[in-house]
């Protein structure tokens, strides 16, 4: 699918929730909406930028899937009721589990629905995920990105916290295709040997990075951006800008008091980290992880989640 | 959309890189408190693909760096030299390489021309390049502690070796304050933090031809030494008299984390990235990652010596690969 049609079906599949919107603020509307949404819950082949074809997990949205390897996302306002209901695809018991919001709900078995309900929570960075396999389904890729708006409809990163003039949410993550084999062919896998070969950023891999709107961070001189960084890996990923130092705003929606102007920000497993980038200057500059082997495709340079800002 | 791959969006052009010659000094020795060499801008630096370093079991491990006659310490190929500057200074520093090769100049937050990065700007030397010759200058913004290395084949080159520290001084040029109005030190280290994959120096003598994947270190070190060399290495064993103030300048300039530690001794956490912190941090231990650099200030004890530690740290969950130990001795 191609990405404007991914935009077009998803933003009329569901009112107020569009997976676009990663980069978008909702609609202002005056009382908080009931959202639903239906995640299919699938193991299937994606090709990776380079042709290989590994077999992965995914949470599709079934309104349209997203480019790459990111196949849905959830865009809300805090206090919205969301009602996902996940559809279990994939060979094995599953549930829906937002760290740091909701964790132990009751799993759905291969082949059955089950709706998890949840009202949107402080406003901030989230991700959601399956919590019976733990890292395993991480590194399967079976995860998405919450992003939940202030109710004010501001463009704060929460009420009365950092403005911005513009957003992006940048979801790293990682694969390593030996796990993915193993697993397509019914064997287990020791994570303990988990050495990735692929990196992401919003489930593309550079040079297909920039050709992506909502990856390509395009800004003007002057304005103050908003970056989401979002791990749903199972590594860490310190993401030093060119170019720029940036103000850490928050660190799993924990306002950051003391480690503020960075030109690498550190991202742990299973963290979002919320930063405000002052554009001091125009020009192209790369953004990405300093653990260097993960801007390869499968050891070739330059790849992996290398991003690329453009201020005009 | 435009594509960013054909070809490198800006070529050399303007400003630099006319001149091959190198200026400013070489491999000057240490003086004030410095445990190390280091060039000042305006200066020059040249690749050298033909190095080594041999480590504490006899094992000889291929490095390539950048060189002005002299090194970090003028025994060892890596880390490159310390470049210094003073803050509101226009630096120039000249790259001269016939092989492919650029200096990114990191955390200094330098224009799109001088950024170094071959996509968005150019790489000096090799077929069809930009000249074998270019002047990278930037204005150095704000004293602290910043990185430079080569981001041609980044993954490569880096692992090779070709990184090393720059030093931005407070306008006034002065050694014993972090910043101006800032912390004051009586003696200062640079601890680079480093690891190597030896599966990815072997072969290296020509380019290309080994794909470079999945990185597994087996040899932990700081400033380019490792294990019992490491322990009493002068450039990292810190000695200094009771209450003196030592500054350590920790340069995450390996791919995986280090948990640094000085044997339990706390530490002042002053800056990061070349900015000060909101409000110092006063802790024992303190995570440095890759591309990061902390500037932590100990004052030394009464008396007696403390092991400190550099953990070099899994990327998944944290688990300790290997430990570079060196000491903290009251003189």
């Amino acid at each position: 699918m191609k990405r404007r049609d991914f935009l077009k079906s998803s933003l009329a599949g569901t009112a107020a929730f569009t997976m676009a919107g990663l980069t978008a603020m909702l609609p202002n509307r005056a009382h908080a909406a009931t959202i639903n949404v239906t995640l299919a819950a699938q193991d299937i082949f994606k090709t990776l930028v380079d042709g290989n074809s590994v077999w992965t997990w995914r949470f599709n949205d079934i309104n349209g899937t997203g480019p790459g390897l990111l196949d849905s996302g959830l865009v809300v306002r805090e206090g919205d009721t969301v009602n996902v209901t996940v559809r279990n695809r994939i060979d094995r018991n599953i549930n829906f589990e937002i760290p740091g919001v909701m964790a132990g709900t009751p799993s759905v078995s291969p082949g059955s629905n089950r709706t998890y309900t949840f009202t949107a929570p402080a406003a901030g960075s989230y991700f959601y995920t399956d919590g019976v396999n733990g890292e395993l389904s991480r590194a399967m890729g079976l995860s998405g990105p919450l992003i939940v708006q202030p109710a004010s409809g501001a463009n704060q990163l929460y009420s009365g916290g950092p403005s911005f003039d513009r957003q992006y949410t940048l979801v790293m993550n990682e694969l390593d295709d030996r796990l993915n084999s193993a697993i397509s062919n019914g064997q287990s896998y020791n994570l303990a040997n988990y050495e990735p070969n692929y990196f992401f950023a919003n489930g593309l891999s550079y040079p297909s990075t920039p050709s992506d709107a909502d990856t390509l961070i395009a800004m003007n001189r002057g304005e103050n951006v908003a970056l989401r960084f979002i791990n749903t890996g199972i590594i860490t990923y310190p993401m030093h800008f060119h170019g720029y130092h940036v103000k850490v705003a928050t660190r799993n929606r924990t306002p950051e008091t003391r480690v503020i102007d960075k030109d690498t920000v550190y991202v742990g497993v299973g963290e979002c980290v919320d930063v405000i980038l002052p554009v001091t200057q125009s020009g192209m500059f790369p953004l990405h992880t300093h653990y260097v082997p993960g801007v390869t495709n499968d050891g070739s340079y330059s790849g992996g989640g290398l991003i690329i800002m453009n201020a005009a | 959309m435009f594509n960013i791959l054909k070809e490198p969006l800006m070529m050399r052009r303007g400003g630099g890189g006319t001149g091959g010659g190198g200026t400013g000094g070489g491999g000057t020795t240490p003086s004030g408190g410095r445990t190390f060499s280091y060039l000042t801008a305006p200066t020059s630096v040249t690749v050298n693909m033909n190095g080594s370093l041999t480590m504490a079991n006899g094992a000889s491990v291929s490095t390539w760096y950048f060189t002005n006659g002299g090194g970090f310490n003028g025994d060892r190929t890596v880390p490159s030299p310390v470049i210094e500057a003073n803050q509101g200074q226009t630096v120039r520093v000249t790259l001269n390489s016939m092989m492919p090769h650029s200096i990114h100049f990191h955390g200094l937050d330098v224009d799109q021309q001088n950024d170094g990065v071959p996509a968005t700007s150019f790489a000096v030397g090799g077929m069809g390049g930009a000249g074998s010759s270019y002047t990278y200058t930037f204005t150095a913004p704000h004293a602290g502690t910043y990185m430079y290395h080569c981001h041609v084949d980044t993954h490569q080159h880096f692992e090779m070796g070709m990184y090393g520290t720059v030093i931005i001084r407070p306008a006034d040029g002065s050694t014993n304050q972090v910043w101006a109005g800032g912390p004051t030190f009586d003696k200062e280290y640079v601890w680079h933090l480093m690891t190597f994959d030896t599966s990815w120096h072997s072969g290296m003598g020509g380019m290309g031809g080994t794909i470079l994947r999945r990185y597994s270190p087996n040899y932990f070190l700081i400033n380019g030494r490792d294990g019992a060399s490491v322990i009493t290495d002068s450039t990292t064993a810190i000695t200094a008299g009771a209450g003196q103030r030592v500054l350590i300048r920790i340069n995450g300039t390996s791919y995986m984390p280090g948990r640094i530690r000085l044997g339990g001794l706390a530490f002042d956490v002053v800056a990061s990235d070349g900015r000060p912190l909101a409000s110092p941090l006063r802790t024992t231990e303190l995570q440095v990652n890759a591309g990061e650099r902390y500037d932590i200030i100990v004052t030394m004890p009464s008396s007696g010596q403390n092991n400190a530690t550099v953990d070099y740290r899994n990327i998944r969950n944290n688990a300790t690969l290997g430990t570079a130990r060196t000491t903290v001795t009251v003189a």
